[in-house]
Order: C-alpha cells, then structure tokens, then sequence
C-alpha cells in the first residue's frame, strides 16, 4: 500500500477544506442524481417510500395522455430551435464583426436581453404575443395596416414564437462567442484570399463560416441540451396549450411533482430525461475533445 | 473621417484596403446599419415596458399607442405599496446576498483544494464535479426539494443560499484561476508553517479579486432571477423574493398594469448592475456561455 503511505497530513487538509463543498454537492446534485433513480422505482406517499413497483411509473409516465404530446413538441422545440436560434447568433456574430464603429454599443446593446430575468422576459413576450388589438405586435401590425394576428393561440404558431422569444434572449450573449472566435482567425488567411481575388463575400463564405464550424458544433449540441429543459416558457406564456400545443417534457415533470404531488412519476420522467442529456453530453465531449487534437 | 477608421480593423472578411471601393463604402454603411436595428430590437422589450408602466389600465386596454399619455411616477409608486414590493426586494436582496457569498466560498475552497493543494486523490473529487457540470440541476429538482424537506430546511433562506455552493461552473472558474497562481507562493507559505485556511485568506483570495468580481456578478445576476427553488421552498412563507412573486402570479389572476409594473421593477436592478459591470460581463460572456 505505496499510496497509504504516502498519504501525509497535507493530504488531509486538502480533503478537509473540501468537506463543506463535497456535502453540499451531495446534498444538491450527487444524491438527488441517484435519489431520482430509486425514487422512479417505488409508490410513494409524499416522501415516504412505500412499495418497489419495477419499470411501473415508467409505464404510466409513457402511457399518460400528455406524454406524447410532449414528446413530440420537444422535437418539434428543438427543430424550431435549430432554424431559428441556432443561425441568428451566427450571423450577429458576423455582422458585428465587420463593423468599426459603435462595436461596444453593439456589443453591450446585444447582450443586454441575456441579463434580463427569464421570468420578466417571458411575461414581455407573452404581452407583446397577446391576440385581440391590445397586443403590442398586433399594435405596430395595425400601423403598417395588416390584420391582427392570433398569435400564442394559434396552436401552429406556440411553439416557434416561444422559440423566438428565446432566441431574443440568447442570442447576443452567444453571438459575442462568435466574435471571438472570428478575430482569433488568422488574418494571413483573408489576404491571400484577397490576392487570389476572392471578394468580401467570398472571404465570409469560404475563411470565416468554415473557421466557425467546429464552434458551432459544440453550440449546436449545448442549444439542444438547453432546449430540453424548456419549462418556464411554455409555463407562463401559455400553460402548455393551447390544447397541449407547446408542453414540455419538463412542464409533464413539474405537473406530476407539483400539482398532482406524484414524485415517483415525475422521478421516473426526469430519470428519462437525464438519460438522454447524459447521451447528448457525450457526443458534446467528443466534439470538443475532437476540437482539441 | 467615417471610412478611416476601417484602415484599423483587424478581423473579419472586409480588410483595411478594401474600403477604397465604393461599393465597401456603401456595405460599411449598410451594416452599421443593421446592427443599429439590431440592437434596437434587443433594447425594444424592455424600452416598451418602461413606458407601458407608466400606462393606466384602460389606457393599456383601449389606447392603440407605444406612449404611455403622461409619464406620473406616482401610478407606479401605487402599485410598488399595493403589491408591497418593497418586501420582495428586501427578500430577494437577503437571498442574493446569501447565494453570493455561498458561491465565492464553497466553490472558491473546492477550487483551492483541487487547484492548489491538490491532496492525494483529488482528482476523484475533480471528476466527481466535471461529472455533474453535464447532468442539468434542474432534473433532479424533485429529489432536491424531497432533501430540504427531510431535514425541515423548507420556508427557510438557507437551502436556497447553499444552493449556490455547489456549483461546477464556478468551480472550473475558480480552479483555472488558481492554477495560474505560483505554487511556490503557496508552498513558500506552507513551509512557514501556514495552516491551509490562513493560506487561503492571506494569499489566495488577495490575489484573486478579479475571478472573485466575476464568479459574484454570475451569482447575483443568476440568483436574483432564479425562481424554480426560491418558488418551491419560499411560497407561502413570507419570505418570497421578486420572482416567487412574479412566477406566483400565472396562478393568480392579476390585472396586465400590475404585472407590467412588476416585471419593470424586477428587471431595474440587473441593468443597474449590467451598466455598471458591463466590461466585465460582455468579457467573461464567452467563457459564461459555453457552459450553457
């Protein structure tokens, strides 16, 4: 036992200044993480468990009305997602780089919504998507003189104008990562490009959008895992209709827990939920550790 | 001259020498442009909210207007004592405080222990933490509010400020910044006999006021919007922050004016903070968002 030894007083000062930490991590992540599994695996009354049941709350989370509802709106979240929110930090990002002036002004200016609360922001959005003429798009819709529109009722439209009410959110924030990354480009590059007589858009075509693929890989797969967790959106704004238009898978897991007090189904749906975000987390780690060779 | 300050730039497709032509002349104009309405768009939200509180209700309702007829604090000093904001600020303020102050000092010790004491096996616990950076808190909230409950912590402050304690991503912050610290020093002092704490407040945290400032302004900007804990743990307490009454209020019918009010007076202190920190939040904004 070389190590045991080895294992000096220092040691164990390094440990012990740990310890609050290392409890608070069990308290909030480590045990919940493995709490949530049993959990899903018993009834329960309130906290108490009460009697082993298998894959059973599995089966009722899967079978229940609203499950598939939400199932397929977190595909659909997510290919709104990828058109509308995963493109515009992009092209902020580019454009902001191409300007000289008032950079700070823009940049500042475009992460702005990301400081905001996600709860004000939310109940902004849900007045501005308000159907009838006191919504406030329908208000500048009247003075360019088109009709108002349904908006958030509109059970086609839930779900891309949540999605466009997100990317408002975050998309600045994520566009200065852009920005970063294409003043890292190496400017040898635009000049021989030049040379050979590429133009303006031909040097953003074939130097900066190819120098910002790899980022925009491993964002892609962030926005995802983030687009997972939709909740307090389709909570405020809608309350997951109209007619379960625009629930959430996490909006099924906090009415299971909170309204119906069930915890062994809501566990049994976020223990699903982990499942796919640890998949997804892993083809996150192999992009970036790619990125890194 | 305008088109001057384009010899300077030093990134992106346009180049110093291309802006000779006159058609670059016109895109440099065109873009600026753009980006002006852009940030418009971002500012507009909260722009509207600011002149719509000042918007009675039947003036929201029926006026077909973005101006608010007459700009009278004393409507949103009405709603500030009918809904007693004050209370929730005073809440939210105690819970920010708490959050903060827990993020610096748990994260920044597990950051000084696995960045620079490095104890024998430390790289379990370092991995343990990474570990949990993939699977979002938010999952296991269930679990979570079962723990505070079995150890009679709900109603209380203390579950939400200790929260903020157990967070990877300020771990990973602290630790990098750690490890650019001269381990010399921290050895130097070791062998003066240093106790490890002493080495931590003489030496680590003097000389880490630039992570500390940011690791601070990620907490208080996240834990004056957090709500799903505060909301579960806080309601019904009296001890409910901004947004435990903001979130409380999709269950309770409230006119739009008040709402309104609430949201603008919600989101008054981020862009205080914001003005004030925003080299610093712009700056740290890319290493804050890959986290995601």
């Amino acid at each position: 036992m070389k190590t045991k030894s080895k294992f000096r007083k220092k040691d164990l000062a390094g440990w012990l200044v740990m310890v609050p930490s290392l409890i608070l991590f069990a308290f909030y992540i480590w045990q919940p993480l493995i709490e949530n599994i049993r959990l899903s695996l018993y009834t329960a009354k309130r906290y108490e468990l009460v009697e082993f049941v298998g894959l059973d709350n599995y089966v009722r989370a899967v079978n229940s009305p609203d499950f598939m509802a939400a199932f397929s709106n977190t595909f659909e979240y997510i290919f709104w997602s990828l058109l509308i929110g995963f493109l515009v930090p992009i092209i902020v990002g580019i454009l902001i780089s191409e300007t000289v002036h008032f950079k700070g002004l823009f940049r500042v200016g475009v992460y702005f919504p990301n400081i905001m609360p996600s709860l004000a922001t939310v109940w902004i959005w849900s007045f501005f998507f308000t159907p009838g003429d006191t919504g406030v798009l329908n208000i500048l819709l009247g003075k360019l003189g088109i009709e108002p529109l349904m908006w958030l009722t509109d059970p086609d439209m839930t779900i891309p104008l949540i999605i466009v009410s997100m990317t408002w959110k975050s998309a600045g924030a994520t566009a200065l990562i852009y920005m970063a990354n294409i003043s890292s480009i190496n400017a040898d590059l635009y000049e021989a490009a030049t040379i050979d007589g590429a133009g303006i858009w031909q040097r953003t075509r074939y130097i900066t959008l190819p120098s910002v693929f790899g980022l925009a890989k491993t964002l892609l797969i962030l926005q995802v895992i983030s687009v997972f967790q939709i909740l307090q959106e389709p909570m405020v704004m809608t309350n997951g209709g109209p007619n379960n238009a625009s629930i959430s898978i996490m909006m099924l897991m906090y009415r299971y827990a909170f309204r119906d007090f069930n915890f062994p189904v809501a566990a049994a749906i976020s223990v699903m939920i982990c499942l796919v975000l640890v998949l997804l987390s892993g083809l996150y780690m192999k992009l970036t550790a790619a990125k890194d060779e | 001259m305008f088109f001057d300050k384009y010899k300077e730039k030093k990134d992106g497709a346009i180049r110093g020498y291309d802006i000779h032509s006159p058609s670059v002349k016109l895109l440099s104009v065109i873009l600026v442009l753009i980006c002006l309405m852009i940030v418009a768009v971002c500012a507009f939200p909260a722009v509207w909210v600011l002149l719509a509180g000042f918007k009675d209700i039947r003036e929201f309702r029926n006026d077909v207007t973005i101006f608010p007829s007459s700009f009278d604090f004393n409507k949103l000093k009405e709603t500030w004592d009918a809904l007693k904001f004050q209370r929730y600020y005073l809440n939210s303020l105690i819970s920010v405080a708490g959050c903060a102050a827990a993020a610096i000092l748990f994260n920044g010790l597990m950051a000084y222990s696995l960045g620079a004491l490095r104890p024998k096996g430390y790289k379990l616990a370092y991995g343990l933490v990474m570990w949990s950076l993939l699977i979002p808190s938010i999952t296991s909230i269930v679990a979570v509010f079962r723990n505070i409950n079995m150890i009679g912590l709900n109603q209380s402050f203390v579950p939400i400020w200790l929260a903020f304690g157990a967070n990877a991503f300020y771990v990973v912050l602290f630790k990098q910044f750690f490890e650019g610290i001269p381990q010399e020093l921290v050895e130097a002092a070791q062998l003066d006999g240093g106790g490890v704490l002493r080495i931590f407040t003489m030496i680590m945290i003097p000389l880490s006021r630039p992570i500390i400032v940011v690791v601070a302004i990620f907490a208080i900007t996240a834990a004056w919007s957090d709500f799903l804990l505060p909301y579960l743990v806080l309601n019904g307490s009296g001890n409910e922050t901004v947004m435990v009454k903001l979130f409380s209020f999709k269950d309770t019918p409230t006119d739009a004016v008040s709402v309104l009010r609430a949201v603008l007076f919600s989101i008054i202190p981020p862009t205080l903070i914001f003005a004030v920190f925003q080299r610093q939040i712009t700056d740290g904004a890319a290493v804050g968002a890959v986290k995601g």
